[in-house]
């Protein structure tokens, strides 16, 4: 069966080390409303401490932008992403992040640019534009 | 311990060698497609697998889900494959095959392990969905290509999409269309046809918005589109108008693959061509298996 062979490269994957993406890694375990909520977020706290704030607000935005994600591309509720987890790996290809990016504008009564729209490829990176232009809009 | 031994004894498995191919001749297109349905040997798998870069290896270990690590899998293949085969008299080893990115991130063949050979001005772009991966190659004249299910469901309302990111005279056609779903069908082959020019183009989404230019169906011709850039003019000191200037160095063809996608192409034209439609060949494959020549395409 073909699952095996795709099963035993991913196998393989797992045993051997992987190189790490992001610098600062801080697991934090995030509860909502008492129950333990099955997504995990490395947070990058490299800002300066006056926008350390911001970087509380960025777990709510990336559980949001999350969910929107996998609503899109059909996924189970209990599918694991994080904040790295690039949108193509998901399966998802140009129409759906497009999709993706209204879903977004939808939800945080926003309007992104296409050109920057079209760039955002994880999920830590469709927050973090959020955060900006949400910024923008309440300045 | 007991993958690795599975790894190493692929090594030793010999690779079939890759029947090779005639180029495309100039302003014709050779598209090429794998329906992953259709590839369920193990075995098989294994080999492809062995085919690809550490790099690439590393990208489908990254897809989350079998099917599509499968399929990353297949499309790399097919790339390399299919490139693989169109050298003279014979076909190199795929495995030798280098790619680099243009300065937009649009991926070309590198050629510079074989600096002493007559190396073809090859072209080729890839797309793919869940169930079908599709590579287009030309000579000389780069290419974009857009393969979509044809049944896929848009998640928004067609028109509300069309207006947020199609120009003002797409979303006019649009608008006229009183089925839903003829019109989602339009809006679909639209929306291959706009990503199969700006992967033509090459030069990322920045230099071609979407909003920023027009296809359109060539009246009186069957399979024939043209494409307009809107641009703004002055019409006085107080007014700007959009015109939509009509742009011939793009050539479109639109068909249906295997029933079931709609697959766009956008070639760079050849100004000898006199506007003739692309010529194109559609050939289904399993990598080192078996090629079919498709002869009755339906362009539309």
């Amino acid at each position: 069966m073909t699952t095996t062979f795709i099963s035993s490269i991913s196998m393989q994957a797992r045993v051997s080390a992987s190189t790490t993406r992001f610098s600062l890694k801080k697991h934090v375990s995030i509860f909502n409303n008492g129950k333990t909520n099955n997504l995990s977020f490395s947070l990058q706290c490299s800002m300066p401490a006056r926008l350390a704030v911001s970087c509380a607000a960025k777990q709510e935005t990336m559980e949001k932008v999350s969910e929107i994600v996998k609503k899109q591309l059909s996924l189970p509720d209990d599918q694991k992403v994080t904040a790295g987890t690039k949108f193509t790996e998901l399966g998802a290809d140009s129409l759906d992040t497009v999709e993706i990016v209204m879903g977004l504008e939808e939800e945080f009564g926003i309007t992104m640019a296409e050109e920057r729209a079209k760039e955002i490829a994880t999920v830590q990176q469709a927050a973090e534009l959020i955060e900006e232009l949400v910024l923008e809009k309440t300045a | 311990m007991h993958v690795m031994t599975q790894m190493q004894q692929s090594f030793s498995m010999e690779l079939p060698s890759l029947v090779p191919l005639q180029l495309p001749s100039r302003m014709e297109t050779h598209l090429w497609y794998v329906l992953p349905n259709e590839v369920k040997s193990t075995s098989l798998l294994k080999q492809f697998y062995q085919l690809l870069s550490p790099p690439e290896k590393d990208k489908v270990l990254q897809m989350r889900g079998d099917d599509l690590k499968k399929n990353a899998l297949l499309a790399r293949t097919l790339v390399r494959t299919t490139i693989a085969r169109y050298q003279k008299n014979h076909a190199v080893d795929p495995r030798t095959l280098m790619f680099k990115k243009n300065m937009y991130g649009k991926p070309e063949v590198d050629w510079q392990n074989y600096k002493n050979c007559n190396n073809p001005p090859l072209h080729f772009n890839i797309s793919h969905t869940d169930s079908l991966i599709a590579c287009g190659v030309t000579v000389h004249v780069p290419v974009g290509i857009d393969v979509e299910d044809k049944e896929r469901k848009i998640k928004h309302d067609v028109l509300a999409f069309a207006e947020r990111f199609y120009s003002p005279d797409e979303v006019k056609f649009l608008s006229t269309i009183p089925d839903a779903e003829v019109q989602r069908k339009e809006f679909i082959k639209l929306w291959t046809l706009k990503e199969a020019y700006v992967k033509a183009l090459g030069k990322g989404f920045s230099a071609a918005p979407f909003n920023t230019f027009t296809i359109q169906s060539k009246a009186g011709t069957q399979g024939g589109y043209n494409l307009c850039k809107t641009s703004e003019m002055s019409v006085n000191s107080l007014e700007k108008t959009k015109k939509c200037l009509c742009n011939e160095e793009w050539k479109f063809a639109l068909l249906e693959l295997a029933d079931s996608h709609y697959a766009a192409i956008c070639i760079e034209d050849d100004q000898d061509s006199g506007g003739a439609p692309m010529k194109v060949i559609v050939r289904k494959t399993i990598p080192f298996v078996e090629d079919e020549l498709i002869s009755e395409n339906k362009f539309l």
